[in-house]
């Protein structure tokens, strides 16, 4: 067996996920594919980051990485354990070592919760009991940790400011002393100020607790500056991972994300590439590359063929036509 | 003399004091950025412009508003109905509440042309198509029948500027007008305001708060922070030489292509809601370089270099201090 610390923390082994919908009571059930074929591993100590847009399937990726949705095809391991084969207790006892901090700290929060309920619920999930001495210096010293003022712990959500709530949601993350934290758009809601600080506290909690982080995103110059390796996705496919942050690209589409960041430096505008097509529909799934409707190196065998993801050394792009 | 000047303006909501003193003007042909954090008055200033304070119970309590010449300050509200929609036009940041749901989408454009152009109902659909192709909308016949749920978020905003540039106005205020956007979207939209203020003359005022927009469109920047202006002046001066503290700690939230881990730190604490604003400069609590004086007095304009920079510090940063 090889060593366990190199060993993948987190693995999507060709990962779908399906959803149906159905139109009007007596309509047609219709099924959208959300996750489409993901394989791939998250390495133990590093931050992964996925991008992609809206409806790309990385919400659903993020829920799929912590089993609070099932795979419809294909497995999720985590530290070697399929988690669709554990019992209720067992899974549990997985979750422990596996938190999530959302996207909205305005709705993931119960209002009716001081902020010290909220950040000892995690406790009370697992049925780890503390006396009250016990459990008021717990959350003072996890408010600590995400650089709030312990005296916070007796206010209620709606008293804080959106940075602090989201500090809560990951006070409330670290509570369990976890290995993997999945971070869902943390930062989307907050004012860049706001963002670069919680940017700041992650990357310290990483490196003094050893940490690994699934990071969600979809701006793409915070997953460069943040994160280890970069995982880009498109309707429901991983087209390409980085395996650094300054790899040259070669997903044409990867190229077209990147060229439509805004660089802080009005030295250097963007030339805007009109982007023609629409993205197909996760209804309606197209047979070749999804991506070939708005990419303008597009060739018949990309309507027709569906490129798979290659990995040459630790680079992996799925494209008929990468660029060099 | 310029389209828009806004000097000195003031603004309460019922007894609370929320904008002081901010002055920016804008030209045709012209982007002008207004940035800063949430509660800086970004809003409010848009909500000012376009005469909506009595709405949210606010008024103007001193400094003066023209818009080509006349005073908006004073005007009455019957005057103000004929310049809103036809001269200038709101963009809001969420497409999906500026839309009526249960009208087609063609419907609402036509609607504003019929009401700010006084077209008929055929000119007017004409009109709505011949704007649609303009904003670069594929099957514009098609999509003019659909409902605002059957389109993309991306779409339903260039329905927003449809609706926006249908009266024709000379003035456009976006308020973030792509923070609900995926970023290929937002880059697409950018680009066709930038177009349509370059191609048409329009004034446009893009309130934002994120740098990277305004680097890309804006040609001068006015930086607001807790209700008053901290620096106004050209975009490619205000990024090189940013010589209020906020404006360069602004600029350096947003991580650069390299930046190395561990120096982006944001700024500390948040920006002091209307009923706690410090004495002095508002800024001074979360400020690197404040000094005594910046604890008690009120910093004044002060005109900085070349650019015609006007900062509102009272230790602005020496220029080649980045």
């Amino acid at each position: 067996m090889s060593d366990p610390m190199s060993a993948p923390i987190l693995r999507f082994d060709g990962v779908s996920r399906d959803f149906s919908a159905q139109n009007g009571f007596f309509g047609r059930k219709r099924t959208m594919r959300a996750v489409d074929g993901v394989t791939l591993d998250i390495p133990r100590g590093k931050v992964t980051g996925v991008v992609g847009e809206s409806g790309c399937g990385k919400s659903t990726l993020a829920r799929l990485a912590l089993h609070l949705l099932k795979p419809s095809i294909g497995h999720v391991y985590f530290e070697g354990n399929d988690l669709a084969g554990l019992k209720p207790a067992a899974l549990r006892r997985q979750r422990r070592h596996m938190q999530m901090v959302f996207q909205d700290p305005y709705s993931s929060i119960n209002p009716r919760f001081s902020i010290r309920d909220a950040v000892m619920e995690p406790f009370q999930v697992h049925g780890i009991r503390h006396t009250p001495a016990e459990g008021k210096e717990r959350a003072a010293r996890l408010l600590e940790m995400a650089g709030l003022d312990p005296q916070l712990a007796e206010h209620y959500p709606h008293q804080l400011s959106g940075g602090q709530k989201q500090r809560v949601g990951i006070a409330r993350a670290l509570a369990l002393e976890p290995n993997l934290i999945v971070l869902d758009e943390p930062t989307a809601s907050l004012d860049v100020s706001i963002q670069a600080q919680i940017i700041a506290l992650l990357a310290d909690l990483k490196s003094r607790l050893g940490l690994t982080y699934l990071f969600i995103s979809h701006d793409l110059g915070l997953v460069r500056y943040f994160c280890d390796r970069i995982v880009v996705m498109y309707l429901g496919a991983a087209v390409e991972i980085l395996p650094s942050t300054d790899a040259p690209h070669r997903h044409p589409y990867t190229r077209t994300l990147m060229e439509s960041a805004f660089l802080p430096d009005p030295e250097r505008r963007r030339a805007v590439t009109r982007l023609t097509g629409e993205i197909p529909s996760a209804f309606e799934r197209p047979p070749g590359c999804a991506f070939a409707t708005r990419c303008s190196f597009a060739s018949g065998r990309c309507y027709a063929e569906k490129p798979v993801l290659l990995t040459t050394g630790r680079h992996a792009v799925a494209c008929h036509h990468p660029l060099d | 003399m310029s389209l828009l000047a806004v000097d000195d303006l003031s603004v309460s909501i019922g007894m609370v004091p929320l904008l002081d003193r901010v002055s920016f003007s804008l030209d045709r042909g012209e982007v002008l950025g207004l940035v800063g954090e949430s509660g800086s008055g970004k809003s409010l200033t848009a909500m000012t412009l376009m005469g909506l304070l009595p709405l949210i119970g606010g008024r103007i309590t001193a400094g003066r508003v023209r818009f080509d010449g006349i005073d908006l300050t004073t005007l009455p509200e019957p005057a103000y109905r004929d310049l809103r929609g036809q001269r200038i036009a709101l963009i809001s940041q969420n497409p999906m509440t500026s839309l009526d749901p249960i009208l087609t989408v063609g419907a609402q454009i036509d609607q504003a042309s019929r009401l700010h152009a006084g077209l008929s109902a055929a000119a007017a659909r004409a009109r709505s198509l011949d704007l649609m192709h303009q904003l670069r909308i594929p099957e514009a016949v098609a999509i003019h029948g659909q409902y605002p749920h059957q389109l993309s978020g991306g779409m339903k905003q260039r329905i927003v500027i449809a609706m926006a540039l249908a009266g024709d106005p000379d003035l456009i205020i976006a308020d973030e007008p792509t923070t609900a956007l995926d970023v290929t979207i937002q880059a697409q939209i950018i680009q066709i305001l930038c177009d349509l203020v370059a191609e048409r003359g329009l004034a446009l005022l893009l309130i934002t708060h994120d740098m990277g927009v305004v680097a890309q469109a804006c040609h001068r920047v006015s930086v607001l922070y807790a209700g008053r202006g901290a620096e106004t002046g050209p975009v490619h001066d205000i990024f090189a030489r940013p010589r209020h503290p906020y404006t360069k700690a602004l600029i350096g939230c947003i991580p650069r292509e390299g930046q190395a881990p561990g120096t982006l730190v944001g700024i500390p604490g948040m920006v002091p809601t209307a009923f706690a604003y410090p004495k002095g400069c508002r800024y001074h609590p979360r400020c690197t370089a404040a000094a005594p004086d910046c604890r008690t007095e009120v910093p004044a304009g002060s005109i900085q270099g070349v650019g015609g920079s006007i900062v509102f510090c009272h230790h602005p940063l020496e220029v080649g201090h980045v």
